[in-house]
């Protein structure tokens, strides 16, 4: 089923942004009462986690993001990161914007190289009217299918998968793709992830509802 | 573009500054939801047949005067509210968070109204013209029906009417309305054409002004949605208050002249009779009379597509205002999902259609005349309720910068925020007392006040669940006021 564009661009973006925090590049700080998000390595202007509490399960600070340390091989990552690194003044949601404007493609054109996704033979559409259709729809089913099997099961989710799990709930296709939307376990799993992971979401949840509710 | 090109300044800035918007494009939108044919020819005219006061045009400098004192300071708070596109963000920040869920419950119920009052209005734009082309007249409620589906559907797909089409539609009705006008003022009636009665203060005082000033306040509603393109702006401080003022400036003169240059052929002493007779065919007639029938014919067809572009730009704002809503829990939080495919607010649509489907069928069985018991009323319900939303607003305003002071200079945060909330609550005042007019009952009629009480309970209701959530959901209530924002908890 097709998504409506623009909460699928800020979607992926802040997937985007996720991936990074995920691998400890970039985390979120909380800087002239914006949330922004810092390259690891950067002097804390106050952590949004209460020291501590935070990271279990993440491999966010430390040696990963130490200065020096090769950039990420994707490209789509490293683009953003390269963004991040140089204007880190941004608030998280002018990031959340500015990716989005290109996240679809950049992530499509991603998905494609990796040999993902494939363009649906026919050439009585022009390209644009032609939807790219996964290769193997076992594999792009898996990570939802995964999660919901999951749910389901009541099984503990790691923070990639609860990350996964609060996007899919912020950018409001829960009821679209998950079998159990209301489960307790959901907001529950959500509820434990590190703060950093917790603004994100929040932060997607509050930017797909301005873009619903601007007139534009 | 993508991600790697070459940087300048700010690469993020630039590429995000590439879609802001100017002061003609922020005045476009803000001016969409006025359909300036809509109000000439309907607004106008049932004005002038309910009320039986000649003031219309005054009435139309006083809201526009007053309107533009209120907006100085309201563009100068806008600054400093998350939320800014609506009013009980303001008064939450301003009066307390209470007030402020009062007032987004006072703006639910006239927002719907004007939504409603909008089906009662089609049928008399669209009835004769189908008579013209093929000989047909359905009942009013038939079409309302028609267009009642076309707003729900195109609703939920999230279907903003475009903007070009849009652009196109007001300029037309905007030309059209002004050579109306200047057709008008070369042919006027013997007698009391040029009358100076209609720019008489003594109007003030006439009974049946205060409806005036209810139902011709409604045809200014979407001006404050200027602030919500703040972030958008190349340029806020000076794009959102110059935009503003100027929308303002061009709905005042458009209106007060067009109101004016429909009374001028027909004369002070027949426009009452003339109008009830007619209704918006008054417009159009005179507009044959002088213009001839081609352009009488694209008239009817403007105010038409003036009405439907209406119905559609309200009930997407009341949807995404009802979305709003949902998301910082002030309603149930289900009103703040969206349709996964089209980004559209489902229960804020659905809900309105259902409403109106109810408002429809009701008027269908026990209402002779749509065009007053439906539109006239429920546009001045609406219009009652906007002033009270206005009116608490610029009371927000004032007492936000007394509480905070030193923040910008003495006449946009306190004299001119003052003025207008004495003035907006004198409007209201008149308003409410001519009630009766609006409603056409009798002045002892108990309806009368049952109608504004409504609005009474709507603030208690308000309150009563701000109470509510205060002592019950804290976190709620820490982000009444946010919107979309409230999804970004903070404590402070």
């Amino acid at each position: 089923m097709r998504l409506h564009p623009r909460l699928t661009g800020l979607g992926l973006a802040a997937a985007i942004v996720g991936e990074l925090m995920l691998a400890g590049w970039i985390t979120i700080r909380l800087a002239a009462g914006q949330a922004r998000l810092a390259p690891v390595g950067t002097p804390p202007g106050g952590v949004v986690s209460a020291p501590g509490t935070a990271p279990r399960g993440t491999v966010m600070v430390g040696a990963v993001g130490a200065v020096g340390v090769a950039p990420p091989a994707d490209v789509v990552t490293r683009s953003a990161l390269a963004h991040i690194s140089a204007e880190p003044a941004h608030s998280l949601q002018t990031w959340l914007q500015f990716l989005a404007r290109t996240a679809h493609a950049d992530v499509a054109a991603r998905m494609t190289e990796a040999g993902l996704l494939r363009r649906p033979p026919g050439r009585r559409l022009p390209r644009r009217a032609r939807p790219q259709a996964p290769v193997d729809p076992n594999t792009a089913l898996w990570p939802v299918g995964r999660l919901n099997l999951a749910i389901q099961r009541g099984q503990r989710l790691d923070t990639r998968e609860a990350l996964l799990l609060g996007l899919v709930v912020a950018t409001t296709v829960a009821r679209t793709v998950l079998w159990e939307p209301d489960s307790r376990h959901l907001s529950d799993s959500i509820a434990t992830l590190p703060a950093p992971f917790r603004e994100l979401i929040a932060q997607t949840k509050a930017a797909v509802g301005d873009a619903v509710i601007s007139p534009r | 573009m993508s991600l790697t090109e070459h940087r300048t300044t700010s690469a993020v800035s630039a590429a995000l500054a590439k879609d802001r918007l100017g002061v003609p494009s922020v005045v476009f939108f803000v001016m969409s939801a006025a359909a300036p044919l809509l109000v000439t020819a309907g607004v106008v005219t049932t004005a002038y047949a309910v009320t039986g006061v000649t003031g219309v045009p005054l009435a139309y400098i006083l809201l526009g005067a007053i309107l533009g004192l209120f907006a100085v300071g309201f563009v100068t708070m806008s600054r400093y509210v998350v939320n800014a596109g609506a009013f009980y963000a303001y008064t939450a920040k301003g009066l307390g968070r209470p007030v402020g869920v009062a007032t987004a419950w006072v703006a639910l119920l006239a927002y719907n109204a004007l939504v409603l009052g909008l089906y009662g209005i089609i049928g008399s734009a669209v009835e004769p013209l189908l008579g013209d082309w093929f000989g047909i007249s359905p009942p009013w409620w038939l079409i309302a029906l028609v267009f009642w589906a076309l707003t729900g559907v195109l609703g939920l797909m999230r279907v903003d009417v475009n903007g070009k089409i849009l652009a196109v539609l007001l300029l037309s009705e905007i030309a059209f309305v002004i050579v109306f006008d200047i057709a008008g003022f070369f042919h006027p009636a013997a007698a009391t054409g040029f009358s100076p009665e209609v720019f008489n203060p003594g109007n003030f005082f006439a009974p049946g002004f205060g409806a005036l000033l209810a139902i011709c306040v409604a045809s200014f509603s979407g001006f404050e949605s200027s602030v919500v393109f703040a972030e958008e702006t190349k340029n806020p401080k000076r794009t959102v208050p110059l935009a503003t003022y100027l929308a303002l400036a061009v709905i005042t003169v458009l209106y007060t002249i067009s109101s004016w240059a429909m009374i001028v052929p027909v004369g002070t002493d027949e426009i009452a009779e003339a109008a009830g007779e007619q209704g918006p065919g008054l417009l159009f007639g005179l507009a044959e009379q002088h213009l001839g029938s081609t352009i009488s014919t694209i008239g009817s067809v403007l105010f038409a597509t003036s009405i439907v572009a209406a119905m559609i730009a309200f009930h997407n704002t009341t949807s995404r205002y009802i979305f709003a809503l949902g998301r910082e829990n002030v309603l149930p939080a289900a009103f703040g999902r969206t349709h996964p495919r089209t980004g559209a607010p489902l229960l804020g649509s659905l809900s309105q259609s259902v409403l109106g489907l109810v408002a429809i069928v009701i008027y269908a069985i026990f209402s002779s005349d749509p065009l007053v018991e439906m539109f006239f009323t429920l546009g001045s319900f609406g219009g009652f309720g906007l002033l009270v939303l206005l009116t608490t607003t610029s009371v927000a305003v004032f007492a936000f910068f007394a509480k905070n002071p030193g923040l910008k200079n003495a006449w946009r945060t306190q004299i001119a925020p003052g003025i207008a909330s004495v003035l907006l609550f004198c409007v209201l005042g008149l308003a409410l007392i001519n009630f009766d007019k609006i409603l056409g009952v009798e002045p002892d009629s108990l309806l009368r006040w049952l109608l504004p009480a409504l609005y009474l309970l709507g603030i208690g209701l308000g309150i009563a669940w701000a109470m509510f959530l205060r002592a019950k959901r804290s976190e709620i209530y820490a982000n009444i006021g946010l919107g979309a924002q409230a999804a970004v908890r903070r404590s402070s």
